[in-house]
């Protein structure tokens, strides 16, 4: 079980104990209207933090998601109510989002600035920017055929999810398979050594970045299309959500590391504490201390189970 | 120290230089003694928290859970002294020894078990505002402070000297002794280039990093009193945001995030440009938002620049780790044209919104003419419902030939209201208008303010009754609470159970209304159950979430309370996409955020009152007080299109809220 698990060890009992709770204290969360609701609920953050994994898997971090969220979410509905057709609005999002990527991925890896503080600078400036641009006010008056790209409720949901989950496992199938996506372990494993074996390390890490743009903007994309509106506000807190999200899964922040399974983990686990606290009838002030106390325990439980292991001096 | 560092902190000290020399330009009172203290009291809690925050960095690690130890220190303390009747300085060592636990607890994470920073700290981020949260209710608050221990936040010594200044003064000592001068801090820098070469170098890491951590906890209770003290509550929303904003001026000074370089020095100049900047946009009175693009803006150019120098001096030296390539040049320069178009852009659009003249960024000029300027603030920039009011405010600048600033936070936070309205003193504006955040706290500026002849009227809520001349009132909270609850009422029958989606849990204004809905309900309909209140952090999508949990979890619940202009939205969205038809929706929002959910039948009535009215209102007492037109003790004024407008005591009625339902919602756009 350890082994076929790996690191996603932590995050999946603390997943499956919560689960078992719930299944004795609040069966009812087991409907299958639920699980929908909370399935379509992190359709996006699911598709942020896979790219946060590469992102992180190469030893780079941003933080700038959330805002990227927002700008994707905007534009999109602009877009629409500018006359363009609805099939092509997510492929609009992953441009925009592609290209707010490709910012951060150049600063990061043609003039070598620390990730961290990029995405910081570009969290905050893209966000105040659409503050500005918009002055706050939501995208109204979308099209009739906005929402649910005129598929209809059940049509629209069954496209959302089938389009995340073929997603999600073309990227996992890659992560083990495909050189490209090797290249990115090798080089958050050792920069210098995947460069000495021939791999084009700045390109990696920018690519990462277009990735993780890309995957934001689709996600913002497929979310603003579940609703008739666009506010101008959204994905605040975006980027903690995401990294805790991949963290939990078992994703050492060191880079190098990591499995998509884990992130899915980690997604689920965060996904369904909101929701499951209503279900418990728990007061709604304590919510964000329990939160954060699941994130804790898992990291203890996985410090203490590496521990436990006696790894070997070098390691 | 290296030579990198020593180069940013020159770029940045270059870049300070301008950033002063534009302001004392455009800005008007900003090259003052006064207001070069007020910069200071502004500074001191983020510049006690930059300064932890440097060594933090310095040894490779990252500590987010500051701002949220704030918070909860902030709580602790209040609560002792106000509620357990603890003596003020038995609370204040209280408030200490949790900043210290709960550095303890990083440590113990970080240094013992070796776990990523970021991560312990990301938990402990969320695990302290919680349990402030959890303490308090979100709603509960703590006033009331001897002035004695409001002097630390409040006071000057010898009449100029912030008190806190003392403080920072202090702290920067001991952290420049600590990292510059000691044993200690040498371990610091040797832990960050490499935490196994400390060791072997016979370094007691894990002491090391537990005394780092320690100390930041401690730092941020004291930042936590200091605050508590500054603006005269203690609350569990003390200090949020304020690790970016630390970690900014951190990185900013040119402390390598990896660890290994950085310097006191540094982290103080970066905290001086984004004060300044702060208090420069204030004093110019350009919109809040340019603070955050032009953080960014720095914060990228300042690394590039640095990046660049280093670059060419290291071409020189043959070093093959650095070659100036044209890809890299045309990158930079494309930032710097991107930011710059930003601005450009932005100003554009500023210009095109704001033709009526009424904007800020022209006022020094027009000043001069002897305009009246009214400076006006919304609790949050950008929340719908006052970018609904600001159509108002603006029209009626233009009808009564006043210069309009209209500024405010981008999101709710009452520390930062003060800081506009400090800015607004410094600037000395006719008069001020404010929709108060958190009444305690603002009420000791807006007193400062009236002592400076400068009139205070009030709009949207209320702060203390002597600390303005006027509130206009748009309705009182028991008249919201009360139409709320008989709007639910009307469609239950007076009998069953209802929901609850407020904003924010510590939001003051919901809480009150959501106090006088459980009051109503208490008196005149007791078939009538609050079956669950859940918030939404107005935001229309988690909104959106939560009702659709309550549906499914209290199937009872017929009627859905929105109290937030995104949620009302959101919750109709959730009940239309459930199919359930016995679900209804009220509450507060825009008529034209919910028009199509009042059509569809979902929304059955949006209260509210007409936001533009209210607005414009405003400005016209503002400004009637300011040219001597309105005096205490008048019963009724003549408010332009409003025509005769009742005023009780010190309170202007715009009269009782709205009610917009199906039949008459298509009247009205906001």
């Amino acid at each position: 079980m350890r082994k076929l698990l790996q690191r996603e060890f932590a995050g999946f009992i603390t997943l499956a104990l919560f689960l078992i709770y719930l299944a004795f204290a609040a069966p009812s969360f087991y409907s299958l209207g639920n699980l929908r609701d909370i399935a379509l609920a992190n359709v996006s953050v699911l598709l942020i933090s896979t790219g946060m994994t590469l992102v992180i898997v190469v030893a780079e971090i941003d933080i700038s998601v959330g805002s990227l969220f927002a700008i994707c979410g905007v534009c999109g509905g602009l877009l629409a109510r500018g006359g363009l057709p609805i099939w092509m609005l997510p492929f609009a999002g992953i441009a925009i989002g592609s290209a707010l990527g490709a910012a951060n991925g150049g600063l990061v890896s043609f003039v070598k600035a620390p990730s961290i503080v990029v995405t910081l600078a570009t969290m905050v400036a893209w966000r105040e920017a659409l503050n500005w641009a918009t002055g706050g006010a939501w995208v109204e008056n979308l099209p009739a055929n906005f929402q649910w790209f005129g598929l209809g409720q059940a049509a629209g949901e069954a496209v959302l999810f089938s389009a995340t989950a073929v997603l999600f496992l073309a990227i996992l199938w890659a992560s083990h398979n495909l050189p490209a996506f090797r290249s990115i372990y090798a080089t958050g494993s050792d920069a210098e050594a995947a460069r000495l074996a021939g791999i084009n390390t700045k390109l990696v890490v920018f690519a990462a970045f277009v990735l993780v743009g890309a995957l934001t903007g689709l996600a913002s994309v497929l979310n603003a299309v579940r609703f008739s509106d666009v506010p101008a506000n959204a994905g605040i807190g975006l980027e903690l959500q995401s990294i805790a999200a991949v963290v939990v899964g078992g994703t050492p922040i060191t880079g190098g590391r990591g499995r998509l399974m884990g992130t899915l983990i980690g997604v689920a686990l965060l996904g369904i504490i909101g929701p499951a606290l209503t279900y418990l009838q728990l007061s709604p002030y304590w919510e964000k201390a329990i939160q954060g106390g699941i994130i804790l325990v898992t990291v203890l439980f996985d410090a203490l189970a590496s521990r436990a292991e006696k790894r070997p001096a070098l390691a | 120290m290296n030579r990198a560092t020593k180069r940013q902190e020159f770029i940045l000290a270059l870049l300070i230089a301008v950033e002063i020399a534009l302001f004392s330009t455009i800005g008007k009172n900003f090259f003052s003694a006064a207001n070069f203290f007020e910069c200071v009291r502004l500074a001191v809690e983020i510049g006690l928290i930059s300064l932890a925050m440097t060594p933090v960095i310095l040894t490779g690690g990252i500590d987010l859970s500051v701002g949220s130890m704030m918070g909860l220190a902030a709580v602790v303390f209040g609560g002792l002294w106000q509620v357990a009747g603890f003596p003020l300085a038995a609370a204040a060592v209280c408030a200490l020894i949790v900043g210290l636990l709960g550095g303890g607890i990083n440590a113990l994470l970080i240094a013992r078990l070796n776990v990523s920073p970021l991560i312990v700290t990301l938990g402990t981020y969320s695990l302290f505002r919680g349990i402030a949260e959890g303490i308090t209710g979100g709603a509960r608050s703590y006033s009331n402070l001897p002035a004695s221990f409001l002097y630390l936040g409040q006071g000057y010594i010898a009449g100029v000297v912030p008190t806190q200044m003392l403080v920072l003064a202090a702290a920067i000592v001991f952290y420049w002794l600590l990292v510059h001068r000691s044993v200690i801090g040498r371990a610091f820098y040797a832990i960050g280039l490499s935490p196994h070469g400390a060791r072997y170098a016979a370094i007691p890491v894990t002491r090391r990093l537990t005394l780092v951590y320690l100390l930041s906890g401690l730092a941020s209770s004291i930042a936590a009193l200091i605050y508590v003290a500054h603006i005269g509550q203690a609350k569990s929303d003390a200090g949020t945001g304020y690790e970016l904003i630390a970690i900014t001026a951190v990185v900013l000074g040119g402390t390598s995030i990896f660890g290994g370089s950085g310097t006191i020095r540094g982290t103080l100049l970066g905290l001086a440009a984004i004060v300044i900047l702060e208090d420069g946009l204030h004093l110019a009175a350009l919109p809040a938002e340019l603070a955050g693009i032009s953080t960014g803006v720095l914060l990228v150019l300042t690394i590039a620049l640095e990046r660049l120098a280093s670059r060419q001096r290291a071409a020189v030296a043959e070093n093959q780790e650095f070659e100036m390539k044209n890809s890299q040049l045309a990158i930079l320069c494309s930032t710097v044209i991107v930011g710059a178009l930003i601005v450009a852009g932005s100003n554009w659009y500023l210009v095109k919104n704001l033709r009526s003249g009424t904007s800020g960024d022209t006022t020094a000029a027009k000043e001069g003419q002897g305009r009246l300027t009214v400076a006006m603030m919304p609790k949050s920039k950008g929340d719908p419902y006052f970018i609904s009011c600001r159509a108002g405010a603006e029209e009626a600048a233009k009808e009564f030939n006043v210069n309009l600033i209209w500024d405010g936070p981008t999101q709710v936070d009452p520390a930062k209201q003060n800081e506009f309205v400090e800015g607004w003193i410094t600037r000395h504006v006719d008069a001020i208008a404010v929709s108060v955040g958190n009444a305690a706290s603002i009420s000791t500026v807006l007193r400062k303010a009236r002592s400076q002849g400068i009139k205070v009227v009030t709009w949207d809520a209320d702060a203390a009754p002597d600390a303005r001349d006027y509130f206009i009132n748009q309705a009182t909270p028991q008249g919201i609470g009360g139409t709320l609850a008989d709007e639910a009422a009307k469609i239950l029958h007076g009998k069953g159970e209802f929901a609850i989606i407020t904003g924010a849990l510590s939001a003051a204004n919901q809480n009150l209304w959501i106090q006088y809905i459980k009051e109503r309900v208490a008196s005149k309909y007791p078939e009538m159950k609050l079956a669950i209140l859940r918030p939404c952090d107005d935001d229309r999508d988690k909104a959106f979430s939560e009702t659709q949990t309550i549906l499914k979890v209290y199937p009872k619940v017929k009627v859905i309370i929105g109290i937030s202009a995104p949620g009302v939205p959101g919750a109709a969205e959730a009940v239309k996409q459930s199919g359930r038809q016995d679900v209804k929706v009220i509450g507060l929002s825009l008529p034209n955020l919910c028009k199509p959910y009042v059509h569809e039948g979902v929304i059955q009535a949006v209260v509210l009152w007409k936001t533009r009215d209210l607005a414009y209102l405003t400005v016209k007492a503002a400004a009637a007080l300011a040219r001597g037109e309105l005096h205490s003790g008048a019963t009724s004024f003549q408010a332009g299109r409003l025509g005769d407008v009742k005023i009780e005591g010190t309170d202007i009625i715009l009269g009782s809220p709205f009610v917009f339902t199906r039949e008459n919602i298509d009247q009205f756009n906001f």
